[in-house]
């Protein structure tokens, strides 16, 4: 029997059906009589679609369906909304907001973008016929870059949407920031590019849709992030029924990284397709439709300016942005550049003025939407790239530049500039501990060691400061059986994090009972009434409370319960470590004992029935919580070659209490990585000209493998759990994109100092590195 | 259809299927082991890694007819009863996997590799591992779990 505490690294119950292949995802379930789908997608940019002949397709043996934009519009489905919480322009008019259907109309938008669904008995005849779609497109201008798309006579994406402009934003004090501008003694300005990348979770999207004529009533069994959400907008917005009456289930989901979160047009594309055939339809994305058709994230052109006083005091930071949102709105893709990005500006600098100003603007791309961290990491890289290159320019020690400027410990908690309430931390013992850990001492043997090899040695460190987000409630239930079992149903979703551990690790260190015995219920509209999914870092943080909430409401029922059957008075109860003690008599009772009278109708007091101690609970988060930490980097460039070797990497964080330290580790690790990928190798490209994708495959779009990534060394600050919830959680989640592409850009910034170069763009591959050197020389 | 016989962790199998059939897609669809996933269309990714006849094999690199014969051990194959194999075990000690999907081939190319080199180093390791893609974990838990069993192999 193992009851862990909190702080434990507990190892993971979901790691048994994981590690035997007894996993259940979306393509390992298959249901009677289903039926095959293909998605067709646009293979041009932006073009008129005249007209779409289906009847070649229809013809093939086994064809069942197919689909059109024109059949989608004339069965009067609703359009998809856009969630985006920054959705007015700065005029406090909307957000242009363009029509986003399941299936293109009468135009197409960006290549890969769904025009005709072919279902059929077997995959191989809708394989098939899908080929046999044939689509008379008329060519179109396109545009597929940001700032192109601003410019005057840019193609037109939207013919009611002037200038491609989705919607303009601002944030901060312009005049207060103008004003410090223009009486500071240096001006730091940098332009910066995020690049575009794809979340890529090595499971790629499927979705089962089964329809009951009888009740009415659609079960959707999705590879997503959340059931809940994507329900009602599935539900209400498009289909017009109640969502009572779209059961959304997601199975074990093999990673998302916001991937998985939005609404898509497969899962409503399937849903009328197995009411049409009243048979369930399957449908599996591949990985050439996953680079097309998942949403991709980041894509942001920057320019940022720093104000400082003559010693490097910052004074003000400003910041114009233009964000590429593709071709719709999708989800919530106007806020990652809008508000995402502004909230954290500046991070955990003393920075008395900032202002953010933003554009959010449509191209023939795939849409972005969230991607592991949102805008936070945006901001990050934007900052860190900033402080670095104010440090070359003015001749300061990059060190310095940032221990002179981050804020203390006494001058929290503090309202930013941007709103953001960062009510605690120790951003400089983060910083030294970093630095403690990356060895500085030992560095100038080490460069001198890469140079013996002709290797340029170079090392960079990057603080970070972030926010929690996503859904600002949480529900989990507990259920007790007489075999023993508890069940645990929680709103919020692993998609690989390990809340079926962290979870039920939580309950089982409140009410002291055996992990082992924890049945854990998630990604399920009939399993919890609300549910806020996985995004936003928001697992532990509102998923946690509510489970621990939820335990302090069975504790306390039981605690009545205990002291009838120990005759004692409620307040003569001490409950510790699962003992209930009766402290006139110092009799006592196990929480097990209690659960197991509480099912016994025999041992019950009037008042309390058979199950008197299932609880459900909501949660709500009153306040984001900031989770801020350090990344360093030392990393081995050869000059000859470009290529970059990441040789060390060192993280300390603060992400309040530590649930899992285990855990901890793996979401640090995994968002560094992720992060790593971006910096070096990850980079979405669409044909200039025609707008091809052409990183459509894992062949071209390069994600970091085994032997691209250092060892990592990580730590935790735990000197300053948050009060803004109960547990002092701050999130884990997405830090780890935060700091790794500054640390790693202007690591290998600081290595190639002395050749001259001073400017890269993500993502560093050895040509462009290679390039920059021999530009460099001349 | 053609009749494809093969020897599955330890029990004789045998379906009809399609002459194109890739062995990852026997697996999963005619004979019902799912535990072998398919995360790309082009043989990058690793998780439908299998054992043909002792060697790592990325299933969906092979028809099943060219495995007419062949000893295959995958996923499902590996733990004896509810004991998890060493390299299982090893994967979870050290967190070496997050959303599992990975995970599959991940352990059956991380059993040949110790299997064939138990005095590999870190560095060996992630080359090693070159073939075999995790979203996830970041690596290193993989890499600490693999260094662990050959440790304990060379014990």
């Amino acid at each position: 029997m193992n009851i862990p505490r909190i702080g434990d690294s507990q190892l993971r119950q979901e790691d048994f059906r994981f590690l035997t292949g007894r996993g259940t995802y979306i393509d390992d379930i298959n249901l009677d009589g289903q039926v095959f789908a293909v998605v067709v997608r646009s293979p041009e940019a932006h073009a008129i679609i005249k007209t779409i002949n289906t009847a070649d397709a229809l013809a093939v043996d086994g064809v069942l369906l197919v689909v059109t934009g024109k059949d989608w519009r004339d069965a009067g489905y609703g359009h998809i909304p856009s969630k985006s919480a920054v959705n007015k322009k700065r005029d406090g008019s909307p957000m242009n907001e363009p029509p986003r259907h399941a299936l293109a109309i009468d135009r197409v938008r960006f290549v890969g973008e769904p025009v005709a669904l072919v279902v059929a008995e077997s995959l191989e005849a809708a394989q098939e016929a899908a080929d046999l779609i044939d689509l008379d497109l008329e060519t179109l201008p396109a545009v597929f870059e940001q700032r192109q798309a601003r410019a005057d006579g840019a193609p037109q994406i939207w013919d009611d949407i002037p200038g491609n402009l989705c919607l303009d934003f601002e944030l901060g004090d312009k005049e207060g920031t103008d004003a410090a501008f223009a009486e500071a003694d240096h001006v730091i300005s940098l332009g910066v590019f995020n690049n575009r990348v794809t979340p890529a979770p090595i499971e790629t999207r499927g979705v089962i849709a089964d329809y009951d004529a009888t009740s009415e009533t659609f079960t959707l069994h999705n590879s997503t992030q959340n059931v809940h959400g994507n329900r009602d907008t599935m539900a209400q917005a498009v289909l017009g029924i109640p969502s009572e009456k779209l059961h959304h289930i997601a199975p074990d989901v093999g990673g998302g990284f916001g991937a998985k979160n939005s609404t898509y047009p497969e899962p409503l594309l399937m849903l009328h397709a197995t009411r049409a055939l009243g048979r369930p339809v399957k449908w599996i994305n591949d990985r050439s439709g996953s680079q097309l058709g998942d949403t991709h994230g980041r894509d942001q052109y920057s320019t940022v300016e720093l104000a400082l006083k003559a010693d490097g005091t910052f004074l003000a930071l400003r910041t114009t942005t233009v964000g590429n949102i593709g071709a719709y709105c999708w989800t919530i893709g106007p806020f990652t550049p809008t508000g995402g990005s502004a909230r954290t500006q500046g991070g955990p600098y003393r920075l008395p003025a900032m202002y953010y100003s933003a554009e959010a603007v449509f191209t023939n791309t795939q849409p972005t939407d969230p991607y592991r961290g949102a805008g936070r990491p945006e901001g990050s890289y934007m900052m860190e790239r900033l402080v670095e290159r104010a440090a070359r320019q003015l001749g300061m020690d990059p060190l310095e530049l940032r221990r002179k400027n981050l804020l203390t410990a006494e001058e929290l908690p503090r309202k930013s500039p941007m709103g953001l309430d960062v009510d605690c931390g120790n951003f400089p013992i983060v910083f030294e501990q970093t630095l403690a850990m990356s060895d500085r001492p030992g560095f100038a043997a080490r460069v001198a060691e890469s140079a013996a090899r002709g290797r340029k040695r170079g090392f960079a460190i990057a603080p970070y400061l972030e926010c929690t987000g996503g859904g600002p409630k949480e529900h989990a239930g507990v259920t007790f059986s007489d075999d023993g079992r508890v069940r645990l149903a929680v709103g919020s979703q692993s998609t690989g994090m390990g809340h079926e551990t962290a979870l039920a690790q939580i309950l089982a260190a409140q009410l002291g009972i055996a992990i082992e015995n924890i049945d854990y219920v998630q990604g399920d509209t009939g399993a919890t009434p609300i549910g806020g999914g996985h995004g936003g870092s928001r697992g532990m943080e509102l998923g946690g409370n509510a489970v621990l909430q939820c335990a302090g409401e069975v504790i306390e029922k039981a605690t009545a319960l205990a002291a009838h059957l120990l005759q004692a008075d409620a307040d003569g109860i001490a409950f510790e470590d699962g003992l209930f003690r009766a402290t006139a008599t110092n009799r006592t009772l196990s929480m097990a004992d209690v659960i197991a009278a509480s099912l016994d109708p025999d041992r019950l007091p009037d008042d309390m029935s058979p199950g008197a101690l299932d609880t459900a609970s909501v949660f709500e988060r009153g306040i984001i919580s900031i989770p801020n930490g350090c990344h360093a980097a030392e990393v081995e460039v050869d000059p000859d070659t470009g290529v970059i070797d990441v040789v060390g990497f060192w993280v300390v964080d603060d992400f309040g209490t530590i649930i899992n330290p285990m855990l901890a580790d793996g979401q640090v690790m995994g968002g560094a990585v992720q992060g790593l990928g971006q910096a070096l190798m990850e980079q979405i490209v669409y044909d200039a000209d025609s707008g091809q994708l052409v990183t459509g495959s894992l062949m071209d779009y390069a994600l970091p493998r085994a032997d691209n990534v250092p060892h990592m060394e990580l730590a935790y600050y735990e000197g300053a759990p948050t009060k803004k919830n109960p547990l002092g959680v701050k999130g884990a989640g997405e830090a780890g994109c935060c700091g790794a592409p500054p640390a790693i850009v202007n690591a290998v910034l600081d290595a190639l100092n002395d050749l001259g170069v001073e400017d890269l763009e993500m993502p560093l591959t050895s040509e462009k590195v290679w390039r920059a050197i021999q530009d460099a020389k001349s | 259809m053609p009749q494809i016989s093969i020897t599955v962790n330890g029990e004789a199998r045998s379906a009809e299927c399609a002459e194109t059939t890739l062995l990852s897609h026997f697996l999963r669809e005619h004979l019902g082991l799912t535990g072998t996933h398919i995360g790309c269309d082009t043989s990058q990714c690793g998780a439908c890694v299998v054992h043909v006849d002792g060697h790592t094999v990325k299933s969906c690199t092979m028809l099943a007819l060219q495995a007419e014969g062949a000893d295959v051990t995958t996923i499902e194959g590996l733990a004896d009863g509810d004991t998890l194999h060493p390299m299982q075990d090893a994967f979870r000690r050290h967190h070496g996997l997050q959303c599992g999907f990975c995970t599959p081939g991940m352990v059956m190319t991380a059993v040949a590799i110790v299997r064939d080199n138990p005095d590999i180093d870190e560095t060996g390791v992630r080359e090693a591992l070159e073939g075999n893609i995790c979203r996830c974990t970041g690596y290193q838990g993989i890499v600490e779990a693999i260094l662990d069993v050959a440790k304990t192999m060379r014990a």
